[in-house]
Formats: C-alpha cells, sequence, structure tokens
C-alpha cells in the first residue's frame, strides 16, 4: 500500500444516490410513464422447437391493437452481446422470426392504450404451428441431422453452416500435454457440471421507446452497455446514430443480463417505429426466466502433479449447453480456459472446448462470466491433489498459483498481461487464521449427525479486459471532466453503476486528484447523444477501467485548471499544488512552499471566465493496458445434518485484494453479496426442464426456482470480511476490480467445506440434501 | 364496472373510481403515480411492491385496491411527512450501512423494517431475518441490510428518548 494519505480513498461517504434510492425516487425503466403511452406484450412461442405457418391477428386488430411480426421487422442477422470484435462474434438472432427454438421465443407483439387492452389482445392472436423435433440436450443436439435450431449463421459477412447444433468450438493448447502427464506423479481426473442459474435480478427486463420528431428515437431500457445498445439498434433499425438516444437509467440489478441488448428492446423498438407512439414493456417475472440465465458447464478435468506439489500438466474438456442462441459463447469458451490457466501455473494444457445450441432458455454472462465453474472444478481438484500427496491445501495453492510478476490470460488466451500487484498469500493466511483452519475436523473421524466441515477456495477476477496488444474484446472509456464556476466538478461518462458503488468511486478518484471535498463532484446524467463510447459495465471493469478513464481526463482538465491559476497567482505551473479546504468546503490552489499564496478554485475557474480564457475542460478516451487480477478467497464454515442432508452455513472469512479499496462499507456488501449468489449457486439454485414440453419445472415462479434467504445465512457478526494490504500501480491511485471476484470462489469454498464435514467430494452443483443423503447412504467419498 | 372509493395513502385522501379487480400496486403506480412502490413480480414473491397498511406490511400486488379503501397506506414517498427534508432513520441507516446497492427492493425493504420496528423496537437478527424474508433482496446478501435495521432501530430509540 501507498504511503500516500488519502482524503477520500478508504473512507465511507454517502453513496450520491442513496437518497433517490431510500426515498423511492429513483426512477428505473419499469417506472417511465410518458403521455399517449403504449403498453406493449410480447408474443411467445408455447413449444421448444416449431416453425409458424400462419398468424391471424384480425382479431387482436379489432380491439384497436398495434400488431407486429416477424414480417413487420428487419430480417437482419447480429449478435445481441456487441463486447467483442466483428471477427469474434456470431450472428444467430433476428429481431424476430418463424423459427421458434424455444418455449418463450418471441414472434410477435402487440401494442394498446392500457396493459389490459394489450395482455386481451394479445391473447387474440391465432397461430398456426409445424412442430419441429426438440433437442433439450447436448446428446439429443449433437446426434440431430435435420431441423437443426440454426442451420446457418453469420461470422462479419460470413455465411456458416451449423452441423450437428455446434455452435462453435475452441481448443487452447501450451506446452506438450503428453510429456507433462509423464513427468507426474499423480493424475486427478473428474468429471464437473455446474447448473444454468437465473439471474433474478430484481427489475424484470424492460424498455420505454420514444419515437422523436425528427424520425429519431429516445429509449430507456434495462442495460449494461449504452453505447452497444445504441449501435446495435441503429444497425438493426437503419437509425442514424445522432438520432438515436440511449439514456442512462438506473437499472434494478443486472448480474451480466444487461452486457446484451435484451429481445425486449428490440421489440419494444420495432413496435414503437410501427405505432409512432411512445411504448413500454416490461417483461413479467416468467418471461424474463424464459430471457436469459448463466452458461451452465459440463467438464472434465485432468490435473497431473509432482511429489512435492508442482502442477506439470492439465486437460480440460468443456462442452456448454448454450441455449437457443448465442450470446457470445465463442468468448466464453476462451475464458474457460483462461481462468483455469490463470489460477495455478500450469506449463502444459491442452483445452477443448464446444458449445451446443438446445432448444433452452439462451446462456448468457452471469457475475464471474465462466470463473465460479471452473474455479469450482479446479479448486476441487487441488483439494483432491493435496490429499493423494498429503500436502496443506493452502500450502499447494501458493506453491502454484499465478502471482507477482507472471503473466496471466484470465479473459482467454488473447488478453495477456503481466500481474503487478499480488495478495494471495495474506489472504490465505489471514483467512486461515479467521477461520481456526488449523483445527479443521478430520472427515475420517466425524460421528453424530451434525458435522462441521471448514472449507476454503481462492480465485480471482479480471479487472477488465484490458491488455497492451487490443484482443478480441474490446475495453476503452470515454469521460469528460469540468471544473464549474464555483468550484464543483461534473464527471460526464457513460460509464454505469449497477449498485455497487462504481460511479461515486469515480467521483472519489477526481475529488482526491482535485483536492476539493467529495461533495463538490458530480455525476453528470448521461446518454448517447452526449457521451462518447464506453464499452459496458461487465467484466469487474468499473473502478479500474472507468475510473482509471475518469481519473486520466480529470488530471487533463486539472492541468488547464493549473495554467489558469499560474497566470492568476504569477507562479510557474510546476510550482502549484491542490488540497481541500473542508472549512471554505472547496479546494484550493497553492504554491507549494508559499502557502499564503492560493486561490480557491472557484476563484480560478471565475476568473477564467471572466477574463475570456476558457473552461478547464477536458475529455478523452482511455484504454487501459493491463486487467490485473482482483484476487478472493472465502473460508467457510458450515454444518451438515447427515439425517436430513441439509447444509447450515455457520461462518464465513471473505478475503478481497483490490488495491487501494475506495469504497469500504460498499466494498464488504460487494462480497456479502457475491457470497450470496455463491452459497445459492453451490447449494440450491438451478432452472430445470420438462423435456416433453420444454417448458422451465420452476413454471417461471421464483418460489419454484428456489434462492437462499436471508434465514439460510450467517448472521452479520459470524461474516468477516477484509482486504488485503496491496497498491496496484497501474490501478487508479493503486486499485482494481473487486465485483466478479467476490462470487469466483464461493461455490467450490462451500463444496470444499461439506468435504471436510462429510469426507465427500461433490462434483456437481448445486448440492441438494437429496444428493448428501443419496451420496452418506452409499458410502461414497466422491460423487 | 367501475367503484367510487377514498384511498387514504400518506395522509392524504384521494377519490378514485376504480375496477372491482384492480390491484393496489397499480393504483398507487398508475393512477396516483407512486413509483417508489415497485413491480417485482406481480404475483407475490419477491416483496418489492410492500406497503404498509394499517400497520402491516403487505405486498401491494396481492391486495385489490377496494380492499384498502378506508384504511391508512404508507408508502416509502409518506415515510417522512411532506415537506421534512430529513430521513427517517431507517432511511439513514440503509445508506450509512451499505444497505442499498441497486436499490430496486429498498423501498419494500425499508417498509417491513418499519413495521417491525414499530412492534419490535430493538429486533433480534432473527426477527429481522424473519420480517424480510419476504423482501428478496438479489444484491446484498441480506448482511447489511440486517445491520441497517438494527442500527435504524437503535437511532429510533435514541430519538424517543430525547
Amino acid at each position: 500500500m501507498s504511503n500516500k494519505k488519502y482524503h477520500f480513498l478508504g473512507k465511507d461517504f454517502p453513496r450520491k444516490d442513496g437518497i433517490a434510492r431510500v426515498t423511492g425516487r429513483e426512477v428505473y425503466p419499469s417506472d417511465i410513464y410518458l403521455t399517449g403511452m403504449l403498453h406493449g406484450r410480447i408474443l411467445r412461442s408455447p413449444y421448444p422447437h416449431a416453425r409458424i405457418k400462419s398468424i391471424d391477428f384480425s382479431e387482436a386488430l379489432s380491439l384497436g391493437a398495434v400488431c407486429l411480426s416477424f414480417k413487420n421487422t428487419p430480417q437482419k442477422h447480429f449478435n445481441l452481446r456487441q463486447v467483442s470484435v466483428p471477427r469474434a462474434t456470431y450472428k444467430d438472432w433476428q429481431v424476430l422470426t418463424d423459427h421458434m427454438r424455444q418455449v418463450g421465443d418471441p414472434f410477435g407483439a402487440v401494442a394498446a392504450e392500457t396493459e389490459e387492452l394489450a395482455a386481451r389482445a394479445a391473447g387474440a392472436v391465432k397461430v398456426e404451428w409445424e412442430m419441429l423435433p426438440s433437442y433439450m440436450t447436448i446428446e439429443q443436439a449433437l446426434a440431430a441431422r435435420k431441423d437443426l435450431i440454426h442451420e446457418k449463421v453469420y461470422l462479419e459477412d460470413r455465411e456458416i453452416t451449423i452441423k450437428s447444433n455446434i455452435a462453435c468450438t475452441r481448443e487452447v493448447a501450451e506446452g506438450d500435454v503428453d510429456k507433462g502427464f509423464k513427468e507426474a506423479d499423480v493424475i486427478v481426473e473428474n468429471e464437473f457440471s455446474t447448473p444454468r442459474v437465473y439471474h433474478c435480478q430484481l427489475e424484470p427486463r424492460s424498455c420505454v421507446c420514444r419515437p422523436e420528431p425528427d424520425g429519431g428515437i429516445t429509449l430507456w431500457p434495462t442495460t449494461q452497455a449504452l453505447h452497444n445498445t445504441r449501435i446495435l439498434i441503429g444497425d438493426i433499425f437503419d437509425i442514424p446514430l445522432n438520432k438515436l438516444n440511449v439514456v442512462r437509467i438506473t437499472g434494478g440489478g443486472h448480474f451480466g443480463s444487461g452486457i446484451h441488448t435484451n429481445p425486449v428492446v428490440l421489440i419494444t423498438v420495432a413496435l414503437a417505429l410501427k405505432s409512432g407512439k411512445p411504448v413500454r414493456i416490461v417483461q413479467s417475472r416468467e418471461e424474463d426466466m424464459y430471457d436469459h440465465c448463466r452458461y451452465p458447464s459440463r467438464y472434465t478435468l485432468k490435473i497431473g502433479a509432482k511429489k512435492d506439489g508442482t502442477l506439470v500438466a492439465g486437460e480440460m474438456k468443456a462442452s456448454v449447453d448454450i441455449g437457443s442462441h448465442h450470446i457470445q459463447a465463442l468468448s466464453y469458451l476462451g475464458v474457460l480456459a483462461g481462468w483455469w490457466h490463470s489460477l495455478y501455473r500450469m506449463p502444459n494444457l491442452k483445452y477443448e472446448g464446444v458449445a451446443v445450441y438446445t432448444n433452452k432458455v439462451p446462456t448468457c454472462a452471469m457475475q464471474g462470466y465462466g470463473a465460479p465453474q471452473v474455479t469450482f472444478g479446479v479448486e476441487t481438484t487441488m483439494n483432491m491433489l493435496a490429499e493423494r500427496l498429503g500436502i496443506d491445501p493452502i500450502e499447494i495453492r501458493i506453491k502454484n498459483y499465478v502471482g507477482l510478476g507472471e503473466i496471466f490470460w484470465g479473459q482467454g488466451p488473447t488478453v495477456r498481461s503481466l500481474i503487478h500487484s499480488d495478495g494471495v498469500k495474506e489472504l490465505l493466511h489471514r483467512g486461515a487464521e479467521l477461520i481456526g483452519w488449523k483445527d479443521r475436523p478430520d472427515p475420517k473421524t466425524q460421528t453424530g449427525r451434525f458435522r462441521k466441515g471448514i472449507g476454503m477456495a481462492r480465485g480471482f477476477h479480471t479487472s477488465g479486459t484490458g491488455a497492451p496488444v487490443p484482443g478480441e474484446v474490446k475495453d476503452f472509456t470515454t469521460a469528460q471532466v469540468k471544473v464549474n464556476e464555483d468550484g464543483s466538478i461534473d464527471i460526464l461518462t457513460a460509464l454505469m453503476d449497477h449498485g455497487g458503488g462504481t460511479l461515486d468511486a469515480a467521483a472519489k478518484l477526481v475529488a482526491e486528484e482535485f483536492g476539493v471535498p467529495f461533495e463538490k463532484v458530480g455525476i453528470s446524467p448521461a446518454d448517447t447523444r452526449s457521451t462518447g463510447y464506453d464499452v459496458c459495465t461487465h467484466a469487474t471493469r468499473g473502478v479500474y477501467c472507468g475510473g482509471g478513464a475518469v481519473l486520466e481526463v480529470a488530471r487533463e482538465a486539472k492541468k488547464v485548471l493549473l495554467e489558469y491559476a499560474s497566470r492568476i497567482l504569477d507562479a510557474p505551473v510546476g510550482s502549484l499544488k491542490t488540497k481541500p479546504d473542508f472549512k471554505l468546503g472547496q479546494g484550493i490552489i497553492y504554491v507549494e512552499g508559499m502557502p499564503e499564496k492560493h486561490i480557491t478554485l472557484a476563484k480560478a475557474a471565475q476568473t477564467a471566465m471572466n477574463k475570456d480564457w476558457g473552461t478547464a475542460i477536458a475529455a478523452g478516451s482511455i484504454r487501459k493496458v493491463n486487467c490485473p487480477p482482483a484476487y478472493t478467497t472465502y473460508f467457510v464454515e458450515v454444518e451438515v445434518d447427515m439425517q436430513t442432508g441439509r447444509v447450515e452455513i455457520k461462518r464465513v472469512a471473505a478475503g478481497s485484494d483490490a488495491g487501494v479499496v475506495i469504497n469500504p462499507t460498499l466494498a464488504r456488501g460487494q462480497l456479502h453479496g457475491g457470497f450470496y449468489r455463491g452459497a445459492g449457486y453451490a447449494l440450491v439454485e438451478d432452472t430445470q426442464y420438462d423435456e416433453k414440453t420444454g417448458n422451465l419445472r420452476c413454471k417461471g415462479l421464483l418460489t419454484n426456482y428456489k434462492m437462499l434467504g436471508p434465514e439460510d445465512l450467517p448472521d452479520p457478526e459470524d461474516f468477516q470480511v477484509f482486504f488485503a494490504d496491496t497498491y496496484e500501480p497501474t490501478g487508479p491511485m493503486g486499485a482494481k476490480g473487486i465485483g466478479e471476484a467476490a462470487l469466483n470462489p464461493v461455490p467450490a469454498a462451500i463444496a470444499l467445506a461439506i468435504q471436510n464435514a462429510t469426507g465427500i467430494y461433490f462434483t456437481r452443483l448445486p448440492i441438494l440434501p437429496e444428493t448428501i443423503l443419496k451420496a452418506v447412504k452409499e458410502g461414497r467419498d466422491h460423487v | 364496472m367501475r367503484i367510487p372509493i377514498v384511498l387514504k395513502v400518506n395522509g392524504k385522501e384521494h377519490s378514485i373510481e376504480v375496477k372491482p379487480n384492480e390491484i393496489l400496486l397499480n393504483v398507487l403506480r398508475d393512477k396516483l403515480h407512486l413509483i417508489g412502490v415497485k413491480y417485482g413480480c406481480g404475483i407475490g414473491e419477491c416483496g418489492a411492491c410492500t406497503v404498509i397498511l394499517n400497520g402491516r406490511a403487505i405486498l401491494s400486488c396481492q391486495t385489490l385496491a377496494v380492499s384498502a379503501a378506508g384504511r391508512e397506506i404508507t408508502t416509502i414517498e409518506g415515510l417522512v411527512p411532506e415537506g421534512n427534508k430529513e430521513l427517517h432513520p431507517l432511511q439513514e441507516a440503509f445508506i450509512e450501512e451499505g444497505a442499498v446497492q441497486c436499490g430496486f427492493c429498498t423501498p419494500g425493504m425499508i417498509l417491513s423494517a418499519k413495521a417491525l420496528v414499530d412492534k419490535n423496537p430493538d429486533p433480534s437478527n432473527s426477527a429481522i431475518k424473519e420480517a424480510i424474508r419476504g423482501n428478496l433482496c438479489r444484491c446484498t446478501g441480506y448482511i447489511n441490510i440486517i445491520k441497517a435495521i438494527k442500527t435504524g432501530a437503535e437511532k429510533i430509540r435514541e430519538r424517543s428518548k430525547r
């Protein structure tokens, strides 16, 4: 950690959007009501795989509804996710089609003056169907030779013929894996699988669209990516971008479900363009559950180690059931290899991944983007290796982890960068002490109904996707910073804050840089017409890449301000410093060594205005050339009821290496939330299907889907969070990311705690009570 | 068919006409423009639409507007009397303790908390967990929400001493 004393970083301030959110005044897309607005309803397939022979809208039309089908929408192919460069983006999606690929696939929409009328109109639409064979598993999909889910997709302008429902494949190899395994003293091989978790962001995906008099549109969508939404819609509907405004509006949770432009946004736009009126669509919860989910995974993992615990070779074969569409499975296959390779040094490695279409809900990013999936198997394997070799699980991790001074490529093989800060050992040692690692039970000697277990896992996430050489993923942020005439500062950027405090962090960085009180820095409302491109708030990039860009632009604006101050104070720019004066509630600029020679920011800005020198303002697009790993460790204590299979989480010690921590309370909140979602992932959450009907077994009901509630989590006193004392030299004032790292190791830590209690390694998530009971009954040590 | 009713919301009486099947959630949002009452599922599963009805936290999506006629309804907008610039101690505590992330569950969560602390001024962890189990929060993992409800309750107790 740097010795530098910060005024604002590392201290808690009330979040800037706090008052709006606790008073009910925060406006979300589903809260936008416009004069003359129509309410839309999407028409969706009740069948998993079918073609529409005919649609009869006559009754809906007679009710006065505006009706839309695939016959009225552009037929262009695209990918909803615009984060990767075109050469790595498969295009299989259309606004609407007659080919239904899952239950819930949209084929049309209606809009009417009230929600009730829209619902009646939707119910009055008659459709004649041609049924097609459905493929609900990877095996069924791979065996298909005709009636494929997609016949042709596109990569740039190239047409690609799909075979056996394979969406794409990816291979990565380093070193000589056969030679590596020959050198191994111990080899562990298992198959792991992880479930199709539903994001369950509290606000269903929604959109409001208003056609404008100039032929353009204004949009209020649920999205994490303002500019990508704008560019995609402009392209599909042929709207000039300078007439297409996407407004930044708070979303009621995303967790990755808004990195891609949600289909509801496209359909709302199509209805608004057809009707010429503002249209609002708020999806029902059931519709939302048929709209998106986390990538599941199934993979074999083989790792070989020497007697001393050094890893020598690894092989992974992954197959991913991606559902009805491609929301960038190619990059997902790449990061599966990346997370694995960047957790532990693996000199010889072979990876094969295949993404397969099925007639299920399309899969997309969700907190971790493959990292929790892979970390679960890798961390479990590390414990198995440690057990076979008689090494402490912490020691084998310290021996092999990818840390300081090493190259890593967590975001896939094309995004490689060097590690400059590393708090892993500190996290492991402090976590071990807090949980009582030395005194953890021996699973072999435990008896009785209630058995305690302590588990540990580590992981990381990249802080963004920056690298020295641009790869397949776009990563930069545009910002503008200006000093106002009262000494306050405005930050303008399309960067988004999903609730973690990203924009507050950016404001703190600017306050620190200018030496002005935090309250003096404001975040301007943003939309795509007033801001430059920002790729999206995803990949744990908000603070490091986004905040980093804002800080660099602030430094440019400060240069302009100091030049004005230099004229006023008659002192060279190089002698000028800034600091906050809390009594004045202002920032001041002073001559170093001559504190009496000073001026407030307000006075400097006013003088510059009155003398016609200009405004202290700067704008720029900044790309970070690193994506440092934000490391986390979780130590978890559970109690397993051997008679019911119920797992109770007793205590958690969560450690995070986020570099310099900017918002301490909010950062701790990231770990609480990451743990909660990770624990649900480990223990209960999954979307299962009725293979005959293609319906979700939970029928779109949250109570049937099952998530953990407050009563399933430890008390606040039993949940400790601590931070490593590190400084990231490439980061904004030493900071790196935290968000997704807060979840990545959690499922593994819980599975290993259950192993410590029961003596059974579980390789499939979620670990349900009945799975535990069955394994206990059968006397298994591995299931 | 439309039924004339008087809805008493946040201390104000509103004479409106509703259909017999209209739910309170839609009336509060669409007719009275109280957007702090959130739509998260509409079928009583998430708690985002929680309001206080005669002192009890209830789901406005599971309540017919006609059945709420003449009863005292409090939404997040009415937690502090109009014109009062200060926040309610629970609102303050939610900000201080980092219990607010995306904020979509926050209004309902605060109202469930208020209904609890009005009856139980010093609630235990388990009493808080019981009171908020119908309010889904996907961001926070509930830890800071539990802390905030304790802190808010403490603030209320201290203020009542003064």
